[in-house]
């Protein structure tokens, strides 16, 4: 099996909206590949369904090969949701042991030292979640989307709300996963983190692909335009 | 059972165990129990019940009725004016007025000089004292029992077929098991909501849903709730039984005691309906936890179930007699259920294999009620608004 996700015909209508209509594409192992598109055109809904969140009006959307279940696969998947939250009234080691424990990982303790060490937030380590500020719930959750080593990440918007400090380490991190074989989905409105880091891309408007490819093949069927640019077209038709 | 399921339990317990709140609302029953008996007991050592009055009291009595043995040296020959005068003058403290018709109107009179508001004077019951001892003094110890009436009946009742008849005895373990749900309802009902609600207001549950199964997620946290409800109900219960067993020899306590039935296998069907009945009340509070987003929308929802489960109170009288067809639907209706079964078991109108098949629906209805719970949490996970079941979108209802 080369592909991590495979997502065939997806069709998504929630009462009589139809949210995505006939999307198909695949995410290869070890690649990381760019979910673009702007507020409301589907992102986070086929990423919702990929985990099961969502049961697809119609079409399949597979994790190596099967749909996904968190008991029954063998895939590790880390997950960054969109809606981020915490256990706010719970200390940051207490969390982050929590879902080490849940996540199968045998020295959750060490780990989340470790990174906290890492992400500067070792001062932290008792503090409740609901005395931090964002930046460093962030970091807490990001920590335990990447603990278990996923063998596919998910980030729906990784970098919002951090400061250029931040985004970076959080690109550095993105980096080592990428080198230790994870398949990573980036959904991002940031395209020069798309540019920098995806392989591949696949741009959404209103639930249908306006782009699809590695990032050279989307930029030449737009003419060599940036993908800043591209995207301001594809979504500048609507505008008119 | 799963790994994930104990380590939620696990999770749940351990943080609720460091909340200070769980431990005032665990304590806080017992204590005050502790202090009540406290303070009573502190109250029944200093404050002497017994009616005495020391010898410099000066006392004096007119016998106009005749009651007094002649020559007691309290009587007086002169009238109620006469000993008014006394009292005024500071020659007695207090007196005592007997009429001539006391016999016929029973009432006696008594004199002292005011030392103010005195509500509950019992100077009074002087008179009594003395009159009793004056009394048995001239007969005989069956006849002061047999005046004074302290002694006791026991009451020996008999069944319609002739055979012993205990029903207080009966009764009284599965009120008392009755009184423990109760309780349970009142300490663990919003943990059960919260528990589940939290995922979603915290915005957590997309995260952990990716990490383990709803099933495993809301079992886990039942199992939870349900142990942190049993260590509850432990400090509560315990320290009234051993005061009950510690007062054991009292004369209130002990004529309880001795009538308690202790039958083995009835005991062991109270506490599986208990279990059933804490378990089901679980399931309903995650399902009312996972359908709605809030703690505050949750509590608009979770007041009919527990009136549901409490109604058959309301017809209490129903049930000490032969059931009728409303007994009967309370009986087996899931959510009525363990109060009616509990009450009829209490007053003995239910048949065993009649109360097994209503321990079977609360189990059964238990966890049909869980299964709803998971797969509404699993659908409405990530829906973080109010959702809004198909018949209340018909009958109008609005969005907060």
């Amino acid at each position: 099996m080369k592909n991590m996700v495979e997502v065939k015909n997806f069709r998504m209508d929630f009462n009589d909206k139809t949210v995505i209509r006939d999307l198909s594409f695949e995410v290869k192992k070890g690649e990381i590949f760019g979910l673009l598109g702007a507020n409301g055109s589907g992102k986070t809904t086929t990423m919702r369904a990929l985990l099961g969140f969502y049961h697809p009006t119609s079409g399949e959307l597979l994790v190596d090969g099967k749909k996904y279940t968190p008991e029954d696969s063998k895939v590790t998947i880390g997950y960054l949701p969109e809606e981020r939250g915490l256990y706010r009234k719970e200390t940051v080691i207490d969390t982050m042991v929590y879902f080490g424990n849940l996540k199968g990982l045998n020295d959750p303790l060490s780990w989340s030292l470790k990174y906290l060490e890492r992400v500067g937030l070792s001062d932290k380590i008792n503090e409740k979640i609901e005395k931090l500020s964002s930046g460093q719930q962030q970091k807490i959750q990001l920590g335990i989307t990447i603990m278990n080593d996923p063998k596919l990440l998910i980030l729906d918007e990784p970098t919002k709300g951090f400061d250029p400090m931040n985004r970076r380490l959080l690109m550095e991190i993105i980096e080592e996963l990428h080198k230790k074989g994870t398949s990573i989905i980036m959904i991002t409105h940031y395209m020069d983190e798309v540019e920098r880091l995806c392989d591949r891309a696949l741009l959404l408007k209103d639930g249908v692909v306006r782009a699809y490819g590695t990032i050279a093949e989307i930029k030449k069927e737009f003419g060599g335009k940036s993908l800043d640019q591209i995207f301001v077209d594809v979504y500048g038709d609507s505008n008119e | 059972m799963n790994k994930n399921v104990l380590k939620v339990a696990k999770f749940e317990i351990i943080r609720q165990l460091k909340k200070p709140a769980f431990w005032a609302a665990t304590l806080l029953i017992p204590l005050f129990i502790g202090l009540v008996y406290f303070i009573s007991f502190i109250s029944a050592s200093s404050v002497d019940t017994d009616v005495h009055f020391d010898e410099n009291t000066k006392i004096a009595i007119t016998d106009e009725a005749g009651i007094l043995t002649p020559g007691m040296p309290y009587v007086i020959d002169g009238d109620r004016e006469h000993g008014k005068e006394m009292v005024k003058n500071g020659e007695v403290d207090l007196y005592f007025y007997i009429p001539a018709d006391f016999a016929e109107n029973k009432k006696a009179e008594f004199y002292h000089i005011s030392e103010g508001l005195e509500i509950f004077n019992t100077d009074g019951n002087i008179l009594k004292v003395i009159l009793t001892q004056n009394s048995a003094a001239r007969v005989n110890e069956l006849d002061v029992l047999a005046l004074t009436g302290n002694y006791e009946v026991v009451d020996n009742k008999l069944a319609k077929d002739g055979a012993d008849s205990n029903a207080l005895g009966k009764a009284i373990i599965p009120f008392f098991i009755g009184i423990v749900f109760f309780m349970f309802i009142a300490l663990c009902g919003n943990r059960f909501l919260l528990t589940v609600v939290e995922e979603k207001e915290n915005r957590i549950s997309e995260m952990i849903l990716t990490s383990i199964s709803a099933k495993h997620l809301i079992v886990g946290k039942i199992i939870a709730m349900l142990a942190l409800g049993l260590v509850q109900i432990a400090a509560l219960v315990i320290p009234i039984l051993l005061l009950v067993f510690a007062k054991s020899g009292d004369s209130f306590i002990a004529p309880i005691l001795s009538t308690i039935e202790v039958d083995p296998v009835s005991i062991t069907l109270n506490i599986i309906l208990f279990a059933a009945s804490a378990v089901l009340y679980a399931g309903v509070c995650t399902f009312v936890g996972s359908l709605v987003s809030t703690a505050r929308d949750a509590s608009s929802f979770i007041g009919p179930a527990i009136i549901f489960m409490v109604f058959p109170l309301y017809f209490m009288q129903m049930f000490m007699v032969e059931p009728n067809l409303i007994v009967q639907v309370f009986t087996y209706f899931p959510l009525s259920a363990p109060v009616a079964l509990m009450l009829r078991n209490g007053f003995g109108t239910i048949s065993t294999p009649e109360f097994c098949i209503g321990i079977a629906v609360v189990a059964v209805s238990a966890v049909i009620v869980i299964r709803l719970a998971t797969k509404t949490f699993q659908k409405n996970a990530i829906n973080f608004n109010i959702v809004k079941p198909k018949f209340l979108k018909r009958s109008g209802f609005k969005k907060k």
